[in-house]
């Protein structure tokens, strides 16, 4: 039973006082916003095309960057190279960088100036005020959350299982994709959903990139700068639901789907 | 056949040194040697999974230095087994061989095979994390043995089973043995070696101090240490002189003991086996050679029976089974007799 001594009186207030200031903003908005307009805002197309983008475009770039994320996580957490901790530094830049800054610093690599720009414009793509671009943008200041989080799971699984499966004579990428990459499964699959949903909140970096096509976050901007508070507040509050649902699905699956690559059963039972 | 010529490592601050070993099939090497004394590290050695900095290693007439190590049929258990948790006891037996160049009816013969040799198979269908130490033991040599390595390399096999279980596991490794497989076993244990080893070496910080067969080994240490780890536990600093046409040690000054002639150097540790001394509560009718008489310090019960520690000018220590002890009860400070011949006096050179 918990105990009321004056310590315990003052964590108490002070860790409600934290949570309250966490839940009352949002659920100041979710109050404020009235049934009806709630109901116009999810119909608009506008809304839905821009809740619809943000979803697709930051699941894409999360889902893309991982196929190189993930092994290069792997990487950090078992090899020793030179001037490993000044790439585990840029690794984290994106964290601390001002996203606009991230923003105008990505602008200046993929315009048509750009290296990635002039590389994208031969195949007869521009990635400004493009979907593309977006995801860049997004995967620019999210990607650290995947490395990180998938690093700390590799790490965290025994090398010498690694090392049991390598003197069974599997080859290295075998040894990754049967050994490695399930055991840290978890921590991959918690670092993919932190990058979605960081990716997916992207403000800052994605306005410089892309003001068009309009992603949830922009959208909402938009509506505020244009129109005040009330008519951006339900789109916000919209954007906001959606997101918990898409987060919420993705921890159910990432709970049930534990062990991809589990089960190499040849028992007779 | 096994040979490493010359083999060093350096494991940051730990170095192997001068690793020089042959070990010829159908042998059972047990390298013995404390926590950190770089045993489990010549083991990764020979598997492949480090290599050397100096020095080859032959197998069956091939250089496998440089070989890497899914090419070289050695198998390794490793002292946690290192059981894959992500799968089941038929997954983890089956690994070696589910790459997609076996098929499966040829995978489940394999296992059920090797699972009943093991006498595991009500396990094949099992989650490995609910397996008690003896089980995962089983699973992880099944899983080795399926590859038919032609060297089985263990680390500290016995280190997580039961007490209970170690003579199970003992037999079923001197089976192995007698089948003609290889096996190279490292323990900090010297009974394990005693009973299982038809070599045995000692490795100390990086080294391997001595060879030979286990009789050769503990009847003969080289040195205190060695001495020690075979069960040693009584030392004297000795002078060695010639008396009458006989050889004696004498300790501090205080004791002589009686020795059989050798040539021994003028100083060195005099040691005893602590069941080579007898003990009894009236001098012996028969003196063999050493009879000294002292005073019960301390009894402790062990496992066979009791240590006894007696101090007559210096302190011995000597075993007596539960039954010797039960006809000839003793009680601390009591008066008793401590006999024992020439011959179990081993002889230390130097100062080691």
């Amino acid at each position: 039973m918990y105990r009321y001594t004056p310590f315990n009186l003052i964590l108490l207030v002070l860790s409600s006082l934290v949570l309250l200031f966490l839940v009352a903003p949002l659920l100041g908005m979710f109050l404020q916003t009235g049934v009806g307009e709630f109901f116009d805002t999810a119909n608009d197309k506008e809304v839905q095309a821009s809740i619809w983008l943000t979803i697709w475009v930051s699941f894409s770039a999360t889902f893309l960057f991982a196929i190189a994320a993930v092994p290069f996580s792997w990487l950090l957490a078992r090899k020793s190279f030179p001037m490993k901790s000044i790439v585990k530094g840029i690794i984290d830049l994106p964290v601390v960088l001002p996203h606009t800054a991230a923003g105008i610093a990505l602008l200046g690599f993929i315009s048509r100036d750009g290296i990635l720009g002039k590389t994208a414009a031969v195949a007869g793509i521009s990635l400004i005020n493009n979907p593309s671009g977006i995801a860049l943008a997004m995967a620019f200041v999210s990607l650290p959350f995947l490395i990180n989080s998938a690093r700390d799971g590799f790490a965290a699984v025994p090398e010498r299982l690694e090392k049991a499966a390598l003197s069974l004579g599997a080859s290295r990428a075998r040894v990754f994709f049967t050994i490695s990459l399930p055991l840290a499964w978890r921590s991959i699959v918690t670092g993919f959903v932190m990058m979605f949903a960081r990716g997916m909140s992207e403000f800052g970096a994605v306005v410089i990139i892309a003001y068009h096509p309009m992603i949830a976050p922009v959208l909402i901007y938009d509506r505020f700068s244009s129109f005040g508070l009330s008519y951006a507040r339900p789109a916000a509050v919209l954007f906001i639901i959606v997101a918990l649902v898409v987060f919420t699905l993705l921890r159910i699956l990432s709970e049930i789907r534990k062990t991809p690559f589990a089960k190499n059963d040849y028992a007779d039972s | 056949m096994l040979i490493l010529k010359n083999i060093s490592k350096k494991f940051g601050d730990f170095h192997l040194t001068d690793i020089d070993l042959e070990i010829s099939e159908g042998t059972y090497y047990v390298l013995l040697g404390r926590s950190g004394s770089g045993k489990t590290q010549l083991l990764e050695l020979i598997a492949g999974l480090n290599k050397p900095d100096t020095g080859e290693i032959w197998l069956d007439g091939e250089n496998i230095t440089k070989k890497k190590i899914q090419g070289r049929s050695i198998g390794l258990v490793f002292q946690d087994y290192a059981i894959f948790p992500n799968m089941t006891v038929s997954g983890n037996i089956a690994y070696s061989l589910s790459s997609g160049k076996t098929s499966r009816t040829i995978i489940k013969e394999k296992v059920s095979k090797v699972a009943a040799e093991l006498n595991i198979t009500h396990l094949l269908g099992r989650d490995t994390h609910h397996l008690s130490g003896g089980e995962l033991q089983r699973v992880a040599l099944a899983r080795t043995l399926i590859t038919s390595p032609r060297l089985l390399l263990l680390d500290e096999p016995m280190a997580s089973v039961d007490a209970s279980l170690k003579d199970d596991i003992k037999r079923l490794l001197r089976g192995l043995n007698r089948k003609g497989l290889t096996i190279i076993h490292v323990t900090h244990d010297y009974a394990e070696a005693v009973s299982l080893a038809t070599k045995v070496g000692v490795i100390h910080n990086g080294r391997i101090i001595q060879e030979g067969s286990p009789d050769d080994v503990f009847r003969k240490p080289v040195n205190k240490f060695v001495a020690r780890y075979s069960g040693i536990r009584n030392f004297f600093r000795v002078e060695y002189k010639k008396e009458s046409e006989k050889w004696v040690a004498v300790c501090n000054d205080k004791i002589i003991f009686n020795v059989s002639e050798n040539l021994y150097p003028k100083e060195g540790l005099l040691l005893l086996r602590s069941d080579d001394i007898k003990i009894t509560p009236a001098m012996p009718s028969f003196n063999p050679g050493n009879c000294f008489k002292g005073i019960v310090r301390e009894i402790l019960p062990v496992g066979y029976g009791m240590e006894i520690t007696i101090d007559a000018g210096e302190r011995f220590y000597v075993d007596v089974s539960a039954d010797t002890f039960k006809q000839f009860p003793l009680c601390e400070l009591a008066e008793v007799w401590i006999s024992f011949s020439p011959e179990a006096a081993i002889a230390l050179q130097g100062a080691n």
